[in-house]
């Protein structure tokens, strides 16, 4: 399986709720309500994700009392891996900005 | 009046999207899927209902299903039946659908592709070796190696046309998100 070089957007969403503890549905959630709907992630999707993410070890298991609701929370290597993303997302806006207001035709 | 009745399945690698357009239309008029069957699908007689069916690929541990189909069941999709891996959902018309996105949709593509190219690997090697076999022997050994090859050819050609069906369905996918920008 291919490892995270760039996160896709669904990956960078969950790794983002992740950032403190939820369980998946929670995280779905989260997502929707943040978006206004905008970013749907279906649930294949998201366990899929989740199952790289822990094995990628960049997500721990936080609780699993609720064996049907078990919670993650990023870890210091996820978080790191979020940071560094982060950085090389800000680029693309700022890029993208500065052009915008620079670029304004007539 | 029958209560039960059998839908032939076109074999997932070559038209599960065919297969769930079809199954949708037996619920139209009345007709839902309880379980999997011997290359197909055992559907009940029931009330028509305007609903959508989904198949996911993913063998796991017992131990795993309860979180796995909470997932589901908490964005509207219920769980028919599973077997070997293959997981066959419900939902309403307008659910979202199980796979958002390119990404994971292709990884689902490799998980059924793995077991199917491990045995296609492992058998057309072995007709081939059958094949020289019964060419080069006579007699006894010619007899059996030329059963054999005949045994071995006929589970050979399905397994490389489904081989060949699931990367085409790997090509469809990052085709269309290629063409997505």
């Amino acid at each position: 399986m291919k490892s995270f070089e760039q996160l896709t957007d669904s990956v960078f969403y969950i790794m983002a709720a992740l950032t403190e503890p939820r369980h998946g549905y929670a995280v779905m959630s989260l997502i929707e309500e943040t978006t206004k709907g905008d970013f749907i992630i279906g649930p294949a999707s998201l366990y899929t994700i989740l199952k790289k993410l822990l094995e990628q070890e960049f997500i721990i298991l936080y609780d699993d009392s609720d064996t049907r609701r078990k919670v993650y929370v990023l870890t210091e290597k996820g978080r790191s891996v979020l940071q560094r993303d982060i950085e090389r997302r800000k680029v693309m806006i700022l890029l993208a900005e500065k052009g915008l207001e620079k670029g304004e035709i007539g | 009046m029958r209560q039960e009745k059998y839908m032939m399945s076109g074999g997932l690698a070559f038209s599960e999207e065919k297969d769930l357009q079809k199954l949708r239309k037996q619920s139209l008029k009345g007709w839902h899927v309880k379980r999997f069957a011997f290359m197909g699908y055992k559907l009940e007689r029931g009330k028509p209902e305007d609903v959508i069916y989904s198949i996911d690929f993913r063998p796991m541990e017992e131990s795993e299903q309860g979180e796995y189909f909470e997932l589901f069941a908490s964005t509207g999709w219920a769980r028919i039946c599973s077997e070997h891996g293959f997981h066959l959902f419900k939902a309403d018309k307008d659910t979202q659908p199980i796979y958002s996105e390119s990404e994971t949709t292709i990884e689902k593509i490799s998980r059924m592709e793995k077991p199917v190219l491990a045995i296609t690997s492992m058998m057309v090697p072995i007709s081939i070796v059958l094949c020289i076999l019964f060419n080069l022997s006579n007699g006894m050994i010619e007899t059996i190696s030329r059963w054999a090859f005949t045994g071995a050819i006929s589970i050979v050609i399905p397994l490389i046309m489904t081989s060949l069906a699931i990367v085409y369905q790997k090509w469809k996918v990052r085709k269309k998100r290629t063409l997505s920008l």
